[in-house]
């Protein structure tokens, strides 16, 4: 078939108007015409980019409808905290907890123990002494 | 294979309500183009057209009440309702007019040793399109964006046949101001 007349349905084919004839026609022929096909495929990218033009708003009206956003939809702190506390704790994050706890509890346990056993400190004539407070009666004994 | 999971709009949307502004950014970054091309294809001027995108964003965002079953659904609903932003700002400001005045003109038709050439044919395609009818070239903007039949005729709220006589319409006004880069 002529270039010219598949050049001219090209746009056809695109947008799927043509009929089943005509969509097999043109399929056969960009097979084999180079030309046509690569003319069939610039418009292809350029319908579906939508248009030449720079086609987007600027950054400073991006940051606009961001800051909109944000403010409609995203929570405040106390809000942020208490949804945190809400949510449920997973598996591992609780083995861990607990984990951590047992393993605190065995490097203490052993330093408290020891604290127990240790003997008061006693004075020679068997008095409690208070070094804390020394007074002229506890003084005695030096 | 590589199995990558995409996220839908429709879930992108869920987490935006959420407060997720990553899932914002790449909601925007899916329509910031084309539907921006939709709007400034209807409004002919930059401004308007991103004051309209902001509203219909915004506004379809805050839609809580919409349940979006499908894919496509968000989709159709954010073109419905900028579709919908874009007429009443035309109409309150009676912008009509002056999008008339801006419509580019028929471009000179090629000298006969560059005919076809892709640039050439490309740019006469831009100006072939900014002519089209209103009508016809919401149709244009709506299929390019890559919305189906029926999610463009839902956006329109037209029956389904009008909208294929609409395309028709479209490919046949496109392909007589093509006529003199295509024949050869």
């Amino acid at each position: 078939m002529d270039c010219s007349v598949i050049s001219a349905d090209l746009i056809a084919y695109h947008f799927a108007t043509c009929d089943d004839d005509a969509r097999a026609r043109i399929d056969a022929h960009l097979l084999g015409c180079t030309e046509c096909l690569r003319a069939y495929l610039a418009i292809k990218h350029h319908t579906d980019r939508g248009t030449s033009l720079d086609a987007r708003p600027s950054d400073a009206a991006r940051a606009r409808l961001r800051a909109a956003v944000a403010a409609e939809f995203q929570p405040s702190l106390g809000a942020r905290a208490a949804r945190a506390l809400r949510r449920p704790i997973p598996l591992y994050q609780s083995l861990a907890a607990a984990a951590a706890v047992v393993f605190v509890a065995a490097a203490v346990a052993p330093m408290l123990a020891r604290t127990d056993s240790m003997p008061p400190m006693q004075a020679t004539g068997g008095e409690r002494v208070d070094t804390a407070r020394p007074t002229p009666e506890n003084l005695s004994f030096y | 294979m590589f199995n990558v999971p995409v996220d839908t709009d429709e879930g992108l949307f869920g987490r935006v309500r959420e407060g997720d502004m990553r899932a914002f950014d790449a909601l925007y970054a899916r329509y910031e183009s084309r539907l921006f091309a939709f709007l400034f294809s209807q409004l002919k001027n930059r401004a308007d057209a991103e004051d309209v995108f902001h509203e219909a964003f915004l506004r379809t965002l805050k839609s809580g009440e919409v349940v979006f079953d499908r894919d496509g659904a968000f989709r159709t609903w954010l073109y419905r309702i900028a579709r919908n932003v874009a007429l009443n700002h035309q109409r309150s400001d009676r912008r009509g007019t002056r999008a008339v005045a801006q419509l580019p003109e028929r471009d000179s038709p090629p000298r006969a040793d560059d005919q076809l050439g892709d640039r050439q044919l490309l740019h006469a395609l831009d100006g072939a399109v900014a002519r089209l009818p209103a009508p016809l070239s919401e149709v244009y903007h709506l299929r390019s964006s890559g919305l189906s039949y029926d999610e463009i005729a839902t956006v329109l709220e037209i029956p389904l046949g009008t909208l294929k006589s609409r395309m028709n319409q479209m490919v046949t006004h496109l392909r007589e101001e093509l006529r003199p880069w295509t024949a050869r």
